[in-house]
């Protein structure tokens, strides 16, 4: 199966990817906010998160994780479209979003856009 | 329209009023958009001999038609006004995520006017637009003003969307160096910027939202720039160099050539064991961080262990390295990155707080000032003696607050203007102009003082990237330079960053302005604009009281040939490009623009 791998590490936070995912969702539209990726920031580091399926059942994430020494909110990191946050939900309609990898086979316009190597297309 | 959002805020402070207003598309045909638009409507509403710090200069955070769109590089947020520093034009190029979050926020440009009574920052968050009294904001720096603002609006997944422009203790009071920072982006070129901001008593600006913006054909676009991005890969200084090292792997280069400047100006070469890339590997941690949709990330940041970088790390670019450090005659990377961060964090501009250190530097030697007089021992090569200097600067404490008037006041004051090495009371780039002719042209005859990122000729006659042009040769000079002005006020006015100009040909973007814009330009039509733009700014500076006279070089260059190093016994030979450029331009003998260029252009005098 086909995942989409993410090395934390390289990101550069140039948000590319939310555009590259936009653009091929929404017909000729470019919008960070509609797209299945966000890029999320803490101090110095970007972590991309790519939406996922939301269960309506009692949220297992609340906790924290540590990484280099410091303490995160894993809700920050959370890739469910969950109604608590305003990511990954269709502004107008209110849907919420979830990564397709761009249609079969998976070709996802995220990875073929970001240029640091932070998002790669892997078979497992 | 294709890739703007059409709406344009107008804020007056005096009142505390604001309007929104639609941008006029036959303007966008003329003037494209960013620096040439806003540029346009900064001389149809402010006169050339407006004080820079009074209530009716005006100030105009324009982003270009193609930023935010995903073009690539495509992050640019022009600041227009007239610069306190100079006294000419001003364009600070504003790089980062804030040009693009101003178009989500559903505005292409905000023109603000007036002064406000007290500080205020002012918010546009999803379609509310508000001044906020920004008393306790008043003081602190850049970052913290960022972060107190974040954490006062309560809720993380707000604050993790707003970005903003922010000025620093340097801007408050109103230093002719003060430049606007948006997230420890310093933007290009914005000395005088941020105290016309702080003269009018606005803090910050805070945008974020949700608009959509249109591309005229998604398909082609997403293929031109998938093509533009292989390209980039291909071409060795942007995939390697720029991606690994940002800017500063240009420092051996200029070493190599005689181009890197050291102790303002008078001497040529020095040794890279301490500043070179290898020392840069050994200093920090190299991380890459990029400007709104761009794939080579030319920035660094750094996770280096050592307690004064702790959360802020930022590795010096080529800008800082050549003017904080070596002109300086500093050569200690952990000294030259912390100046450099100090300039981010209180608001200045590194290359024109560089120079008048570098002049203030030279005053000592030359024993006019003393170092008892400033109460710091301010000498070449001195980096703990620079750091305290930068600090009473910014915040005009001490004896060193006569620097923050800029060093051809301070040269002056002293008469000895001969030691400020600066053009239109803007401090030279770190580039010796003679050992790089063209520049030299460059940095004489630009509408915003000599910076090398509004005619980057460097690529061709350092890098030999499209041509190979020797740096010594005037011959073919006066066209390049006219060439890389013209290219650089057309991306400019798109948004679009000039870096990458490294590994694409200009020709190269020209299909993703069509796909993006619905537009049918070839290059040669752009060019054609960016000529337009060019001698509209010159129109500008010319009722400002800027003449030829203006258009030189200090005598240093002109008189003194290099003593050492690889460049030694070259003199800067403008005086014979000079005419041959005015006579390429379509200007008179005097460097005015003749009416026959005009009516070309379709300018009006």
């Amino acid at each position: 199966m086909a995942r989409i791998k993410i090395n934390h590490d390289k990101c550069t936070g140039c948000r590319h990817c939310e555009i590259a995912c936009s653009l091929n969702h929404v017909q000729d539209t470019a919008n960070p906010r509609r797209a299945r990726i966000r890029i999320m920031r803490d101090g110095n580091r970007y972590y991309p998160v790519i939406a996922g399926p939301f269960v309506d059942a009692a949220c297992t994430s609340k906790l924290f994780v540590e990484v280099d020494g410091h303490q995160y909110d894993m809700c920050g990191f959370c890739r469910a479209s969950c109604p608590e946050k305003p990511y990954f939900i269709e502004a107008e309609t209110g849907i919420p979003l979830k990564c397709d990898f761009c249609g079969i086979p998976p070709s996802p316009s995220c990875v073929r856009w970001c240029n640091s190597g932070a998002l790669e297309l892997v078979e497992d | 329209m294709n890739g703007w959002i059409g709406r344009c805020l107008r804020v007056n402070l005096t009142e505390g009023k604001h309007s929104i207003e639609k941008i006029e598309p036959d303007l966008v045909e003329r003037f494209l958009g960013g620096r040439g638009l806003g540029v346009k409507i900064f001389m149809d509403e402010v006169a050339p001999q407006t004080d820079p710090l009074a209530p009716d200069n005006k100030l105009i955070f324009i982003s270009g038609p193609l930023v935010g769109t995903g073009a690539i590089t495509g992050a640019s947020c022009n600041v227009i006004t007239k610069s306190s520093l100079t006294g000419a034009l001003a364009c600070a190029k504003m790089r980062g995520h804030f040009g693009a979050e101003l178009k989500f926020a559903g505005f292409d440009m905000v023109i603000i006017e007036g002064k406000a009574e007290g500080p205020v920052i002012l918010s546009i968050m999803d379609d509310r637009v508000k001044l906020v009294p920004a008393l306790e904001y008043w003081g602190r720096s850049t970052v913290d003003t960022e972060q107190l603002f974040k954490d006062n609006l309560n809720d993380q997944w707000i604050s993790r969307e707003t970005f903003m422009a922010t000025i620093g203790p340097a801007g408050e009071r109103l230093l002719p160096l003060a430049n606007v920072v948006n997230d420890r982006f310093l933007s290009v070129g914005g000395a005088g910027v941020g105290a016309v901001m702080g003269s009018k008593n606005l803090k910050a600006i805070a945008v974020k939202g949700q608009h959509s913006l249109q591309v005229a054909d998604g398909n082609r676009f997403v293929q031109v720039i998938n093509t533009l991005i292989n390209k980039l890969n291909s071409a060795p200084l942007t995939s390697q160099s720029m991606s690994q090292w940002g800017t500063a792997f240009l420092v051996g280069l200029c070493n190599q050539k005689g181009i890197l400047p050291q102790d303002n100006f008078s001497k040529g070469t020095l040794s890279l064991k301490n500043i070179g890339t290898e020392a840069l590997n050994s200093a920090f941690v190299l991380r890459s961080r990029s400007c709104f949709a761009c794939p080579v990330g030319c920035i660094k940041k750094t996770d280096f262990k050592h307690s004064a970088y702790e959360g802020r790390g930022m590795v010096p670019t080529y800008l800082a390295i050549g003017s904080l450090g070596v002109n300086c005659g500093v050569n200690d990377l952990e000294v030259i990155g912390m100046a450099n961060m100090l300039c981010a964090e209180m608001g200045l501009d590194p290359v024109a707080t560089g120079g008048t250190l570098a002049t203030a530097m030279e005053l000592v030697a030359q024993k006019a000032l003393t170092p008892e007089e400033l109460k710091i021992d301010l000498r070449f090569g001195n980096g703990e003696a620079m750091l305290e200097a930068i600090r009473l600067m910014s915040t005009k404490g001490g004896h060193a607050k006569r620097l923050g008037q800029g060093g051809k006041a301070l040269a002056e004051s002293f008469e000895r203007p001969e030691v400020f090495m600066g053009v239109k009371g803007m401090p030279l780039a770190p580039f010796d102009p003679r050992a790089i002719q063209g520049l030299g042209l460059h940095f004489a005859t630009c509408n915003y003082g000599p910076h090398h990122l509004y005619g980057n000729t460097f690529i061709d006659e350092l890098l030999n990237v499209h041509e190979k042009i020797d740096p010594w040769d005037i011959e073919a000079k006066p066209q390049l330079v006219k060439e890389y002005q013209d290219t650089t006020a057309v991306m400019d006015s798109l948004g679009l960053c000039s870096w990458p100009l490294m590994g694409l040909k200009f020709k190269n973007y020209v299909p993703m302005v069509n796909s993006c814009l619905g537009t049918s330009y070839k290059a040669e039509d752009l060019l054609e604009l960016g000529e337009r733009i060019w001698n509209m700014e010159r129109l500008f500076n010319m009722e400002a009281g800027f003449d030829e006279t203006h258009d030189v070089l200090p005598d240093r260059f002109m008189k003194e040939p290099v003593t050492e190093g690889p460049a030694e016994g070259q003199v800067s030979r403008l005086q014979e490009m000079r005419p041959e450029y005015y006579r390429l331009r379509g200007w008179s003998d005097k460097g005015e623009p003749l009416p026959a260029t005009l009516s070309a252009l379709g300018l009006e005098k």
